[in-house]
């Protein structure tokens, strides 16, 4: 597959701002952990990954939104949000367009509810997981026995005690098996996409490496995940050190995995709610009218963009004379190109 | 007695037409199946090649079978989405019977209750009126085995002369022409010799929508050169590539040929050789158009004269041509008189016999060619033998273990047979793949027949406009629910494969039938244990005939993808191109020409009916629409008929596209919306005819017949445009729907 | 497999098209988008006559909607093949269905996307005719060996297409009589006088 990035070599900017966010995450975790006395060295290899997955995720989130056509969705997407008279109205509607997109994914329901099944226990799963591990491994979660018996636990976010609870009791069970019920709702999501890869012909053809990896990634770092409870609970804890190291062997692979694979759309996808601000805005202005048949068929702004946009990218769809191929309507590019055509082709009529 | 049941509104409630608009289970169901069957597509005589998928003992989709030679895996949309008319909610699973208080106006009793009353209802019908007061409807959807079936279930089971198929309303025309002039009815060509000729004469036939996959073949022919005549009241989706268009006035076929002919004599553009060593008669076919002058020829059929000029001048000036023709040109009380006509044309210029070379009907119906050969037909025996010669009852009196005394004369045909009923003479009747509510002329004439019945029933997968009338309603098979074979457009008999069985209490067509027999009392001469019995039976009936099965095997027909006959023995190859040589099929061997001076046709139009209307076909849907009017995605390509109109008509009536008019003839009126378009002649109007009631082309159409054919005049009716009330927005076709659509992916 | 590793092509000719839409049945058929037509037609104006447009993806070398797509969605196979939009990328803008030269990409308002014709690339990657060019009765749409255009069919082929200044090259070839003459100008190509300009002769028998 040919990954167009638009720019070639490395882009100076870019890592200069991954750099700065690894500093901020840095000094989050200093000051987070309290002078890093709560910070488990033990995790200093998840951090390690998690940093160098922040700067390339910036460093990816930078590039993107530097290419034209998504530099362009950017802008507008934002002038459409804060546009006059209209930022109340969007302000309301942003808690239900992420309701609805980023966290029901609606969207996906719509186009299979096993598929949509399967999306919510995987991201529902990460979600969970992340809440977990990140402060974990920042140093900003950690949990401490009190009492004598040692069959009490206390959680402290910050170097702040919260909630104390039995080990046995409920709440404790809960604690304690976060990343194992994440485990589970992730490899219910990854069977059920897998099954439905493996059984529809359609899936498998477009289907490549790339699509199967994170699926494989995340099964990994689930089932690794598993292995270490399993161990600890069954097997009196044989294996444990080498499943420990498996265990962070997938969660750094799969961190470093992020900004370049498949899951990049976490961060892609919420462009999707500039979107319906910038699709809103382009319906309530002016319409392009078909420079064939002069009805309307797009919003203008988005055509101009997409004027702007083009020659940026190497396109020049002017014919020197004023008019642009841009500005015809997609039912008469399509009438027309059928018309020149059999005007190239004799033998009838 | 047999008026509806209940209101049409609470028929349509029950009994549909319903959508089906996605296979079992739905379009997420994923394409896992269990198994393939290769067989043909229902839907017209081209009989295509496809494979359809089974999944769970359903039909849940096709893939194209591109080593059947015909077709090559092409599809027309009906073939692509037929798949769809299975596993549907409208699908008759039980006997019916009529019941004006049940939901529905019909109610579920058993076969045998069923059986026994059909039976006893013919057994009073007959004792009170005498035999032929029962009469029975067939159809040529159904397979050579069935046909062949019905043409001795009436003869010897229910021993009624009046025995008649829908095959009437389709090409008998051209029939009766083929066997007056060459001896034989049968297309003379396999459709490889189209891409052989240099000429294509398409007359009357609206190719890309009734015959879809002739169009590959006529292109392959135009790839190697090949020039394109076509003559149509309207500028059909291929006529816009054609050559020479001839735009005829509807009704002015034979005159057309005429001067063709006259313009081939007057230029000497004839094979005097072919005309001398193979044909008689000549010379009153030229004496017929002596005065078709192209001025004339202009005149009378409203095309410029420099255009039939040229049409005859390739035809008669190119080595090779196919000169293919269909309901437009047969669809006429001059019927035999039009495809005569066409058929001097190719004996002119020595096109028969040779690659390439060739003037054929194309066939419209599923089984349209198999289905007139095994004896289904009034005045026919199988092997398209004939029912008043007495050598011929002779044979097949011996092969059917019956005294020929047995066998009854000529029935009426099928319209005479409605006509019959109407007039109080026929008072029962049992019909199977028919639909003559909708499919025949004057349909208000054969509502008003059908209620006039004591007794009614008919054998349907769905219930049908006709069915509607029944009084038992026998729940039959779709065509993947059984075995057989059919003999397509080509004249190559086929092998239909049974994909799944008949669902819920439904049955097996031919199982039916031998049951009713059976009850009749007349169970010994149907002794049959499978479908592949009755072909045994029936190649041995069409022995010796013109459409000779003999030498054909239900594996051969599979192994060879289809044998042509005649196959008169075991082993021999088939017949893929007739008169090779010259040698035609009368007994002297001779091609007979036929002098066909014009005459006009039945109805003219005049100052109160001032434009004439032609009927016909949309590419979507198939005949009287019983199974095509069920499926989704082909009804949203073309929803409810329009009436099409040149834009100078519609500007003489104040209408624009999507208004409503009124349409109506001496017959009947409807309303429907204007499509107007540059694409049809002035003075004429076209009208699609697959919908029913309201809706129906045929409440206009006449029911003048051809003489000789008896086919009914579909294509020529005098009728009144008005502007009426309202506007409906007109799509083109599907493409709004599609882009609205978008729920599942 | 894939359609370039066999040496099968797609051929579109537009003006031979009979308008069945059996390639949009079957188009609804196939594998990668059940339920779903992606190919288009249309009458070209049916109030003037019966010519219909058919439009499947062209498979531009640098196709135009992949380079307008703000979100990276649109990827382009070895063979280049253009793919539909990736699922979890596309964000629902539009910006390729009103940029490509040839109105192909379809937007889906319910499940918020772009999809687009792939060339059917479940049957094309493992030897099989694409749905629509299977069925086409008139072969309008045509895929198979150069080896085989050239025996069985008439006219050039061509590559290339011009929309005011831009030349876009595709994968999929179109049809000309004589290829000399260049990319299929689309906006400037001159009409010609032919009789469906005036079907019946009204001009002559009046």
């Amino acid at each position: 597959m040919v990954i167009r990035t638009g720019t070639g070599g490395i882009d100076v900017r870019a890592s200069i701002w991954g750099l700065v966010a690894v500093m901020i995450t840095l000094v989050g975790v200093y000051f987070g952990s309290g002078s890093l006395r709560w910070f488990d060295a033990a995790l200093a290899g998840y951090l390690i990954g998690v940093l160098l997955a922040v700067w390339a995720t910036v460093y990816r989130y930078l590039v993107w939104i530097q290419r034209p056509p998504t530099a362009v969705l950017n802008r507008r997407g934002w002038e459409s949000f804060r546009s006059k008279g209209k930022v109340g109205r969007n302000v309301g509607g942003l808690v239900g367009l992420v309701f609805t997109n980023i966290l029901a994914q609606g969207f996906i329901r719509r186009r299979s509810v096993a598929r949509w099944a399967a999306h919510q226990l995987v991201f529902w799963g990460c979600i969970l997981a992340a809440a977990v591990t990140f402060p974990l491994t920042f140093g900003w979660l950690h949990f401490e026995s009190v009492g004598q018996s040692g069959d009490q636990y206390k959680a402290y976010l910050f170097g702040i005690g919260t909630v104390a609870f039995p080990a046995e009791s409920l709440i404790g069970f809960v604690m304690f098996h976060t990343l194992n019920i994440a485990a589970f709702l992730v490899i219910g999501g990854v069977l059920v996409f897998l099954y439905r890869r493996l059984r529809d012909p359609g899936a498998l053809a477009v289907e490549r490496a790339t699509d199967f990896l994170p699926l494989v990634g995340l099964f990994a770092v689930s089932i690794t995940g598993l292995f270490l409870t399993a161990s600890s609970l069954w097997l009196e804890g044989r294996y444990y050190s080498f499943l420990t190291d498996l265990h962070a062997l997938t969660v750094i692979l799969g961190l470093l995995y992020i900004p370049f694979g498949k899951l990049f759309h976490i961060f892609q996808r919420p462009a999707n709610l500039g979107v319906h601000y910038y699709r809103r805005a382009g319906a309530e202005g002016e319409q392009q009218l078909c420079r064939v048949c002069e009805q309307p068929w797009a919003s203008k702004m988005q055509v101009d963009d997409l004027k702007f946009v083009l020659p940026q990218v190497g396109f020049d769809y002017s014919d020197g004379s004023g008019g642009n191929w841009q500005d015809t309507c997609p039912r008469c590019r399509r009438t027309s190109i059928a018309l020149a055509q059999t005007n190239r082709v004799g033998g009838f009529g | 007695m047999a008026k509806l049941p209940v209101t049409e509104e609470e028929l349509i409630e029950k009994y549909g037409p319903h959508l089906n608009v996605a296979p079992p289970g739905g379009w997420n169901a994923g394409l896992d199946i269990d198994r393939e069957v290769k067989t043909h597509c229902c839907f017209c005589g081209q009989q295509c090649g496809i494979k359809l998928k089974v999944k769970d003992e359903q039909v849940v989709g096709f893939e194209p079978w591109y080593e059947f030679p015909f077709n090559q895996g092409k599809l027309c949309p009906k073939g692509v989405k037929r798949y769809l008319q299975g596993a549907h909610p409208d699908r008759l699973l039980d006997p019916l019977e009529r019941d004006p208080s049940a939901e529905g106006g019909f109610k579920v009793t058993t076969w045998d209750s069923a059986l026994d009353r059909v039976v006893a209802e013919i057994r009073r019908i007959q004792a009170e009126y005498g035999n032929d007061s029962f009469a029975i409807l067939s159809g040529v959807s159904i397979t050579n085995e069935k046909s062949y079936l019905m043409g001795k279930f009436a003869r010897l089971g229910v021993q009624t002369a009046n025995l008649d198929y829908n095959g009437r309303l389709c090409m008998v025309s051209a029939g009766v022409a083929n066997k007056k002039a060459l001896g034989m009815d049968r297309a003379p060509n396999p459709w490889s010799d189209i891409p052989l000729a240099d000429v294509v004469f398409v007359a009357g036939s609206n190719v890309a929508e009734c015959s879809p996959i002739t169009t590959s073949y006529i292109w392959r022919a135009r790839d190697r050169g090949a020039k394109l005549i076509v003559a149509d009241p309207r500028v059909t989706p291929l006529a816009r590539t054609a050559d020479v268009f001839l735009g005829l006035k509807p009704g002015t076929d034979s005159a057309l040929m005429g001067t063709i002919l006259h313009v081939l004599i007057e230029n000497d553009w004839l094979d005097h050789d072919f005309i001398n060593a193979h044909t008689v008669d000549f010379d009153s076919a030229a004496e017929a158009v002596r005065t078709y002058t192209p001025e004339w020829g202009s005149q009378v059929c409203g095309v410029p004269k420099e255009r039939i000029i040229e049409a005859a001048r390739l035809w008669g000036t190119s080595a090779t041509g196919m000169l293919l023709h269909a309901r437009g040109i047969e669809h006429h009380t001059k019927g035999v008189e039009n495809v005569l006509s066409c058929i001097n044309l190719g004996l002119a210029t020595g096109k028969y016999g040779k690659p390439g070379c060739g003037v054929s009907t194309i066939t419209g119906q599923g089984n349209g060619q198999g289905g007139r050969e095994q004896g289904h037909k009034c005045d026919q025996l199988p092997g398209n033998r004939d029912i008043a010669n007495p050598e011929h009852r002779e044979y097949i009196a011996s092969v059917w273990g019956c005294d020929e005394s047995e066998i009854p004369g000529k029935g009426m045909s099928a319209q005479e047979i409605m006509d019959a009923i109407n007039d109080g003479e026929i008072k029962g009747l049992l019909s199977i793949c028919f639909n003559p509510v909708v499919s025949l002329p004057d349909s208000n004439h054969t509502a008003e027949a059908l209620s006039r019945l004591e007794f009614y029933t008919a054998i349907d997968f769905f219930m049908s406009e006709s069915a509607q009338f029944c009084d038992v309603v026998l729940p039959g098979t779709l065509q993947e629910e059984d075995e057989g074979t059919t003999t397509s457009v080509e004249g190559r008999a086929i092998k239909i494969n049974q994909a799944i069985a008949p669902p819920g209490n439904a049955r097996k067509d031919w199982e039916i039938i031998i049951d009713i027999a059976e009850r009749l009392g007349r169970g010994k001469y149907f002794q049959f244990d499978d479908t592949e019995d009755i072909f045994n039976e029936m190649r041995v009936a069409s022995r010796g005939g013109t459409a000779d099965y003999y030498g054909m095997t239900w594996d051969r027909i599979e192994d060879e993808f289809g044998i042509f006959w005649p196959c008169p023995e075991e082993g021999h190859p088939g017949t893929p191109r007739l008169y090779e040589g010259g040698r035609f099929a009368h007994s002297d061997g001779k091609a007979r020409f036929h002098g066909v001076a014009y005459r006009d046709p039945a109805e003219v139009i005049d100052d109160e009916y001032p434009i004439w209307l032609t009927t016909g076909r949309v590419v979507s849907q198939y005949l009287s629409g019983t199974q095509t009017r069920r499926i989704g995605p082909l009804v949203e390509q073309y929803p409810e008929p329009l009436c099409e109109m040149h834009p100078r008509l519609a500007a003489q009536l104040g209408v624009e596209s999507g208004d409503i008019v009124n349409v109506s003839s001496r017959r009947g009126s409807m309303s429907l919306p204007a499509r107007v378009v540059e694409s049809i002649r002035p003075d004429t109007v076209f009208i699609p005819y697959h919908w029913p009631g309201a809706q129906a082309a045929n409440q206009l159409t006449n029911r003048a017949l051809d003489p000789l054919s008896k086919i009914p005049e579909y294509k020529v009716s005098a009728v009144r445009v008005e502007k009426g009330d309202g506007h409906r927005k007109i799509y083109d076709r599907r493409v709004t729907t599609l882009q609205e659509k978008g729920q599942s992916l | 497999m894939n359609p370039l590793v066999q040496g099968k092509m797609f051929v579109i000719d537009q003006s031979r098209c009979i308008g069945c839409e059996a390639c949009v049945q079957a188009c609804e058929e196939c594998g990668t988008h059940r339920g779903q037509s992606l190919i288009h037609l249309e009458f070209v104006d049916r109030g003037v006559s019966t010519q219909t447009a058919p439009m499947v993806c062209m498979h531009c070398e640098d196709p135009t909607c992949a380079n307008v797509c703000p979100a990276d969605a649109i990827k382009q196979n070895e063979d280049g093949v253009v793919q539909s939009a990736l699922k979890p990328r596309c964000i629902g803008c539009s910006n390729c269905v009103n940029a490509c030269p040839f109105g192909v990409p379809k937007y889906f308002a319910l499940p918020d996307q772009m999809m687009k014709c792939d060339m059917c690339y479940d049957r094309t990657s493992v030897g099989l005719a694409p749905m629509c060019a299977s069925v086409c009765p008139s072969q309008a749409l045509w895929y198979g060996t150069p080896m085989d255009y050239n025996e069985t069919r008439r006219g050039e082929l061509i590559h290339e297409y011009r929309f005011g200044n831009q030349v876009v090259p595709t994968k999929v070839a179109t049809v000309v009589d004589d290829r000399t003459f260049g990319p299929i100008d689309v906006m400037g190509e001159p009409g010609r006088d032919r009789w469906q300009d005036d079907p019946f002769g009204l001009e002559e028998m009046t």
